[in-house]
């Protein structure tokens, strides 16, 4: 991690960090507001907006009714005004009720203004599943936002990162979906990934969106992961380790815009790809980073692998819902394929 | 543009933009058409796609923008020329959006139904309903300012029966935005006539159910619209809150050009024809004693303003098929906008 | 030496609760007022204050169940 000099070594949960980096910025901003279901008095049923309220107000921490068109097509205007909106879509699941303010609005707006107007505007939405919350409440959705022009997306594996993202993100001037995965949020009751709890500074600071990050370095075999499923592939890549295996592993970070250039240089100097997504399989981002490795001519030793979701909804019963989500065990069967395998 | 002092000037001000919106809107038609005979593929000619005309709807635009300072936002839809050329917007630049010419309002990137004007605090969206949400978000901004600016949504009568209207309707209610909601009732979703898609008659009753006044507007006659908009306007100016007006206007043309409209019943269009706001208001003035001449010479100038744009608009070159990857994001100062 | 002590007005009935996180390691330096651990009772989360400054004893490990009043841990002086 780039640390800073720290006075202390204190740990965040990805709640937690999201909450101090929007509540700093609402200190320095004072164009920045916060506006979602239950994001005021509660603190988000997520835990990412506790103590605004009583830092900052109603004025600027509003609860809103259950109306996503409407208050995430006012944030569109607010922003359109030179405000800095941060809404939140409590399930990213939910967007089917209100897209059409972020990809049609949002996500236009420089485009239809030719460039004149912005629209500075973050969506915060919480991501994945695997704690039996079922095909409507535990989507993934990454390739659906990424795929749609106009919009960045970014999604943090620890609290590091989704401190210096959500800096990054109201900071931009263009519509920031900023992706937190429940997994990982450190709510306790949706379980806890020691992984995503880590050190972050009390300071300024940004994590540079559209920049993956490569968090292990390795020589044999490239894992690329995001969000929960990277949290697998550094429990797979430690495993290899007890076999000889050196597995590199990368951090997307930013699913749009996709930083390539990272991961083709891993799968150039290690000959072997495998790609693990919690979202749907079928024109997926692991597909989208292996399409990326094909094109550019890296030569491999081995098929790529891509682990995802299958193209089916997502059981409820745990014993299917675990059965067909990525986890570090397919991770680890996968390395142990690209080793064995030839070209 | 919108200081009122004598009741006449604002009239005037009102005519002068009903016939220039009427003489952009026939001049629209008629390059549409290059190009699309005999045979009619919307891809082709100068001005290809849909083409959404705003004949007949006239005294809306003005009646409400007449009193509209240049801060005040207004969000509009598929048919939003005679709204936009009522707000002000750059008449030059928005011929030149139409015809996607490279110094159009977006260099081309929008087209007609995707006009922005920032200078003007103007945009307008294709999908129904949708730009409720912004104008309120709009006025809710205003008011974090401390300004006392204010924001207006137009929307068609079949709109309403869109979520985003209870919606943004709830909304602007709880928030006490200072929005005014403007239906305007031409009677057609496309084909499907309101008694047919509306479960009531009056869509200004819908607006006790949002705790705003809601008022209807008959006769499509730009005086009565501007004086119930002016209520409208002055209660959100003064932090009093949304309200809703309905205001019955008529289509002239088609929903889009092209529609050959048979599921209108016979003689209703050129009944319609017969009682043409623009001429209608026209004698109104006469007899309020405005002379011939001052009304020919506003004609006149509205004429010209029209040409001008539109070989402002041809002469203008097309972009470069690059420039399609320019401003997908905004490419400007972190800090928009920047402040002082 | 300061116990860091799970607060006794957290929540209404004497039901347990869970410790979820540590947010220091065992043998870091905190200071007094630090956020140092989370405690869920139900659904909600409480945050545990370092009572003082000094180096972090853990004595209760994460997913414990606690009742209010229990000891979790010590502030050992610098």
């Amino acid at each position: 991690m780039a640390d800073k000099t720290v006075t202390s070594t204190r740990k965040l949960t990805i709640a937690k960090s999201m909450a101090e980096a929007i509540s700093q910025e609402m200190g320095r901003d004072e164009s920045v507001l916060v506006m979602g279901e239950d994001i005021a008095k509660l603190g988000g049923v997520f835990g990412n907006t506790g103590g605004l309220l009583d830092a900052y107000g109603p004025e600027r921490v509003r609860d809103t009714p259950i109306s996503e068109t409407g208050f995430i097509g006012a944030a569109v205007g607010m922003a359109a005004a030179g405000m800095r909106p941060i809404v939140e879509l409590m399930f990213v699941d939910f967007f089917g009720v209100c897209m059409d303010a972020i990809y049609n609005l949002a996500a236009k707006q420089s485009y239809f203004s030719g460039g004149r107007v912005a629209c500075p505007m973050v969506l915060m939405t919480s991501v994945g599943g695997g704690y039996g919350d079922a095909g409507q409440h535990s989507q993934c959705l990454y390739a659906t936002f990424a795929h749609l022009p106009g919009m960045k997306v970014v999604i943090p594996s620890n609290a590091y990162d989704a401190k210096g993202l959500m800096l990054a993100a109201i900071r931009d001037p263009n519509p920031v979906i900023f992706m937190y995965h429940k997994a990982l949020q450190g709510m306790g009751w949706l379980g806890t990934v020691p992984g995503s709890i880590v050190p972050v500074p009390q300071e300024d600071y940004e994590v540079p969106i559209g920049a993956a990050r490569v968090v292990r370095e390795g020589s044999d075999v490239s894992l690329v992961g995001l969000g929960a499923t990277l949290h697998h592939c550094l429990d797979a890549a430690a495993s290899a380790d007890n076999d000889g295996i050196s597995a590199e592993v990368i951090d997307l970070r930013t699913i749009a815009p996709l930083d390539r250039a990272t991961v083709i240089a891993s799968a150039r100097k290690t000959g072997r790809l495998i790609a693990v997504d919690d979202d749907y399989m079928t024109c997926g981002v692991a597909g989208e980073v292996i399409a990326s490795v094909c094109e550019s001519g890296t030569k491999l030793k081995a098929p790529p692998i891509r682990i995802a979701h299958p193209d089916i909804p997502i059981p409820f019963s745990p014993a299917m819902e675990h059965f067909v989500l990525p986890n570090q065990d397919k991770v680890k069967a996968a390395i142990k394929s690209v080793m064995e395998a030839a070209r | 543009m919108s200081k009122i002092e004598s009741n006449r000037s604002h009239r005037l001000w009102m005519y002068r933009n009903m016939v220039k919106s009427r003489a952009f809107e026939d001049a629209v038609k008629s390059a549409y058409f290059e190009g699309k005979q005999p045979l009619f593929n919307m891809a082709n000619g100068p001005i290809p796609g849909e083409m959404h005309l705003s004949n007949g709807q006239e005294p809306c635009a003005v009646g409400v923008c007449a009193h509209l300072r240049v801060d005040d936002t207004v969000t509009a839809t598929h048919r939003p020329h005679h709204i936009a050329i009522a707000k002000g917007v750059d008449l030059n630049r928005m011929a030149a959006e139409i015809f996607g010419k490279e110094s159009g309002l977006s260099g081309g990137r929008g087209g007609h139904m995707h006009l922005f004007d920032p200078n003007v605090n103007f945009t307008c969206s294709g999908i129904i309903g949708q730009g409720l949400g912004p104008a309120v978000g709009a006025a809710l901004a205003a008011r974090m300012k401390g300004s006392d600016a204010i924001a207006v949504a137009f929307l068609g009568e079949g709109a309403v029966n869109q979520g985003a209207f209870h919606e943004a309707l709830n909304l602007a209610a709880v928030w006490k935005a200072p929005v005014v909601f403007v239906i305007e009732d031409n009677a057609y979703g496309i084909s499907v006539a309101k008694r047919q898609a509306t479960a009531v008659e009056r869509n200004a009753d819908r607006a006790v159910g949002y705790r705003m006044p809601g008022v209807f507007v008959p006769g499509n006659d730009p005086d009565a619209i501007y004086e119930a908009a002016g209520e409208a306007i002055a209660h959100a100016r003064r932090g009093d809150g949304p309200s809703l007006l309905e205001l019955e206007t008529t289509r002239l043309e088609g929903h889009f050009i092209g529609d050959a409209e048979g599921y209108r019943p016979k003689g209703e269009v050129a009944a319609l024809r017969k009682d043409d706001p623009i001429p209608r208001f026209r004698t109104l003035l006469e007899q309020d004693g405005v002379t011939a001449s001052e009304l020919e010479r506003i004609e006149k100038e509205a004429d010209a303003a029209v040409d001008a744009a539109f070989d402002f608009a041809r002469a203008s070159s097309l972009p470069p098929g690059e420039a399609a990857f320019a401003h997908v994001f905004f490419e400007g100062n972190r800090s928009w906008p920047t402040r002082p | 030496m300061s116990e860091i002590i799970v607060p006794t007005d957290l929540w209404d009935d004497d039901s347990l609760g869970v410790i979820s996180t540590w947010l220091f390691e065992d043998g870091d330096a905190v200071s007094q007022g630090d956020i140092v651990a989370e405690v869920m009772n139900e659904k909600i989360s409480f945050d545990i204050a370092a009572p003082a400054s000094g180096t972090l004893a853990i004595d209760v490990p994460t997913e414990s169940e606690v009742s209010q009043g229990d000891a979790i841990g010590r502030i050992l002086s610098a």
